[in-house]
């Protein structure tokens, strides 16, 4: 089965702005893989290299040894990111273009044809529902609205690999049944989702795989069944036991 | 370049979306009718005092423009984290340079089109003639000045982290090298070392924007400027257009983008 | 609460009185010069006069068709202005080269030269006589620079010149009217205004009243000058002499010639004159 993100080695550092160090280590030696078709869970406290770990595969950040790929290609390569789709845990928009530009600028990035642009622009709106609202400057969207749009942008190009950062944080609970919606049914079409979150509760429903980080460093990474199997437990006293967390007798 | 057209698209929506344009024309339009409709001794035909006021709200208006509009792309799109969702997509950092870079020259050239029309307006209703060739070599000179301007003021936004700052900074160079830059082979002739070979370095090293700025040839009527220099001059600004980009994309690959 | 109010009301009162004392000072202090009390006056306080001479050289910039020396390019003797001189509001220096420019430093001198005005040119040089006197683009500086100052002499005297040029006399007298509200005192713009009365009105018997009016405010300020203004003597003498010559009558000119004597660098060819006339080769 084809790897969809394969991480090697990756080492990231950052210049610390504490007193006496000079260098943050910010993720350690860091090895992964995430296969095709793979709803993949990205756990770890706060501070744990998570988001670190997703800005080295979008380009935003450069890892200071080791390497990353996407779908067999390097992620300083732009073209490496022509199928997948982000959906950031803040989501912010030209707020002076509407809902229907702000997608068909990203379409134009995408190089997609205008036919079949406007074609992903109606779907995807319907999908998020926001196919009344794409007429208006974003500017006077709510923060619902908003998370929705981004949702649909990031599903905009059909992407192959899905990238989400804390997708239901603000959401309420209408909201995050949709967001679970969506990776399923993203799921059975055989892509692969590859997302953060601190709601245990939900990625142990939705996700086939999970990595635990902590301090920068992968602590475990598993099927969830097998971990929840192997601990006894359910994930969020696997996710405690793993970073160290004292529980209670 | 759909990505690069793509972005500059967003750049210009922004510019008329954004009313900064309009209010700097809407200014220059009644000051320009103001001065205008003076009476100076019954003479309705005296048109050059009109044409420099006109002329110099024109500059002054387009410097705004180009160097606000520049100097907020990159840190708006850091500050409103919209750069984020646009560089996960198959875009190259440089793709997102020249973007910007075209979008706000293209607004500028959008610009000047308007007001130099406008000057044309009132320049033919007191000559009665139209010097289209004039005007065009004008405007084209001015656009490419302009190019310039934005291709510093993108490397200096990727270089300091307040736009105020950079815009205030790049407006004082612009004006500084408009108004002396000319004359800064004289001022190092007066000189003594090592004062002289610093003003010199400075007098070839920085971009001549006064060489663009052919208002007295517009304003006294004078011939145009002969079309190989011209050329050349469109040349000089565009090696410094690229020099600057090529500077605001080394500085730019490399910066994280920390979330 | 009333007790702000009164304070407020208070607070009014005592500049009120301020003022009504600190003002009967401050005319003391300005002096009885002829003020214009104008908004742009009360705005601008003395940097009009600044912005009244930048307005006055820019009209010599417009008269060159925009060439023009900069602050750069100024030699160390003193510019006198050609619209001045032309107008005969100073007398005329042989400043020798007028192309300031010289010869292109290096590459980019010679390149820039292409896009400025980089040769000496006057305006309404070979220009149309049927068309409008180009010299009318000097008036809006000119105008402004008065407006500004008007305490410049040059600025009325100039104006006028040019107007008389373009045979405006009515706006040129209008003017000069101006002027000597702002400057009873003035024997330039008298002299100016006769000109315009001689030339403009062919209204001889004003056009002299007006200049043996000039002549005298001359004598009664110029000679207890360290360095009267000789050439302004000179220049109300000559418009004198050529009246009466022209209205023959001969001895009033030669007495005008016997002044102009006194202070002319020519005093012979003064004297030659004299003689011509007595003898009735005039």
């Amino acid at each position: 089965m084809e790897s969809v993100v394969k991480i090697e080695n990756l080492q990231v550092e950052y210049r610390s702005k504490e007193f006496g160090q000079r260098t943050k280590l910010a993720v350690n030696g860091l090895n992964l893989v995430v296969q095709q078709g793979e709803v993949f869970g990205f756990l770890g406290p706060n501070g744990a290299g998570k988001t670190t770990t997703m800005n080295v595969l979008l380009g935003f950040v450069n890892a200071t040894s080791g390497v990353a790929y996407l779908f067999g290609t390097n992620v300083r390569e732009p073209i490496a990111r022509q199928r997948i789709g982000y959906l950031p845990e803040l989501t912010y928009y030209y707020k002076f273009l509407t809902g229907k530009e702000l997608l068909r600028f990203y379409t134009r990035v995408f190089n997609i044809p205008s036919a079949e642009a406007e074609r992903r622009i109606d779907e995807v709106l319907k999908l998020v529902e926001l196919n009344g609202a794409h007429q208006r400057q974003i500017k006077t969207y709510s923060k619902g609205m908003q998370q929705r749009i981004g949702l649909a942008q990031a599903l905009i190009n059909n992407p192959d690999l899905l990238i989400l950062d804390e997708p239901t944080s603000g959401l309420d609970p209408v909201g995050r049944m949709k967001v679970r919606e969506i990776i399923q049914r993203l799921k059975s079409e055989g892509k692969t989702v590859f997302f953060s979150s601190h709601e245990l509760g939900e990625v142990e429903t939705v996700c086939d795989r999970v990595a635990i980080l902590c301090d920068g460093e992968l602590k475990v990474a598993g099927r969830v069944n097998e971990l929840v199997e192997k601990y006894q437990t359910n994930l969020e006293q696997v996710f405690l036991k793993i970073i160290g967390y004292p529980l209670p007798p | 370049m759909n990505v690069i057209w793509a972005i500059a698209i967003v750049v210009l929506k922004e510019l008329y979306r954004r009313k900064d344009f309009y209010v700097l024309f809407v200014l220059t339009a009644l000051i320009t009718l103001t001065m205008g409709s003076v009476n100076f001794f019954n003479d309705h035909s005296i048109v050059r005092y009109l044409k420099e006021f006109c002329l110099l709200l024109i500059w002054i208006s387009s410097l705004v423009i180009a160097i606000a509009t520049a100097a907020r792309q990159i840190p708006a799109e850091r500050e409103n984290r919209t750069i984020f969702p646009l560089l996960a997509k198959p875009v190259s950092r440089a793709q997102l340079i020249l973007g910007k870079f075209s979008g706000c020259w293209l607004a500028c050239g959008v610009c000047l089109l308007v007001f130099y029309f406008f000057f044309g307006v009132i320049a033919a209703s007191r000559e009665h003639q139209w010097p289209v060739a004039n005007y065009f070599q004008a405007l084209a000179l001015h656009w490419f000045a302009l190019g310039v301007l934005v291709a510093v003021t993108l490397l200096g936004s990727i270089v300091f982290a307040a736009p105020s700052s950079n815009g205030t900074i790049i407006f004082v160079i612009a004006v500084g090298i408009l108004a002396i830059g000319r004359h800064l082979n004289k001022v190092a002739l007066q000189l003594a070392e090592p004062g002289r070979s610093i003003v010199y370095a400075i007098y070839y090293l920085i971009p001549h924007l006064e060489l663009f700025d052919v208002r007295d040839l517009i304003i006294h009527d004078l011939p145009l400027v002969p079309w190989h220099i011209w050329a050349l001059a469109l040349l000089y600004a565009a090696a410094y257009t690229a020099f600057f980009l090529g500077g605001a994309w080394l500085l730019f690959r490399r910066r994280p983008l920390t979330t | 609460m009333p007790c702000p109010y009164l304070c407020l009301a208070f607070l009014l009162t005592i500049c009120a009185t301020l003022a009504t004392y600190v003002e009967p000072w401050y005319q003391n202090w300005a002096g009885s010069r002829s003020q214009q009390s104008s908004l742009l006056t009360t705005v601008m306080g003395d940097s009009r006069r600044l912005f009244a001479n930048h307005f006055f050289v820019k009209a010599d910039e417009y008269f060159h068709n925009g060439y023009y020396p900069t602050i750069f390019d100024q030699r160390d003797d003193a510019r006198s202005l050609h619209i001045a001189e032309g107008a005969g509001a100073v007398e005329e220096k042989d400043e020798g080269e007028t192309d300031f420019l010289g010869k292109p430093k290096d590459w980019i001198d010679r390149f820039g030269r292409h896009f400025y005005p980089s040769h000496h040119a006057h305006l309404g040089s070979g220009h149309d006589e049927d068309q409008p006197s180009p010299e009318r683009e000097l008036l809006p500086w000119l105008r402004l620079s008065a407006t500004l100052d008007p305490q410049k002499i040059e600025s009325y005297t100039v104006t006028a010149y040019w107007l008389r040029q373009m045979k405006r006399y009515d706006e040129a007298v209008q003017f000069l009217r101006d002027g000597l509200r702002a400057n009873p005192s003035s024997y330039e713009i008298l002299l100016e205004l006769g000109r315009v009365y001689a030339e403009g009105r062919k209204d001889s018997t004003t056009a002299r009243n007006i200049w043996e009016l000039a002549l005298r405010r001359w004598n009664e300020q110029e000679p207890q000058k360290p360095k009267p203004n000789k050439f302004m003597l000179l220049q109300i003498c000559t418009e004198l002499t050529r009246l009466e010559l022209n209205e023959k009558h001969f001895d009033k000119a030669i007495s005008y010639l016997e002044l102009m004597k006194k202070t002319s660098p020519h005093p012979d060819e003064m004297q030659k004159r004299s003689e011509e006339i007595k003898q009735g080769k005039y």
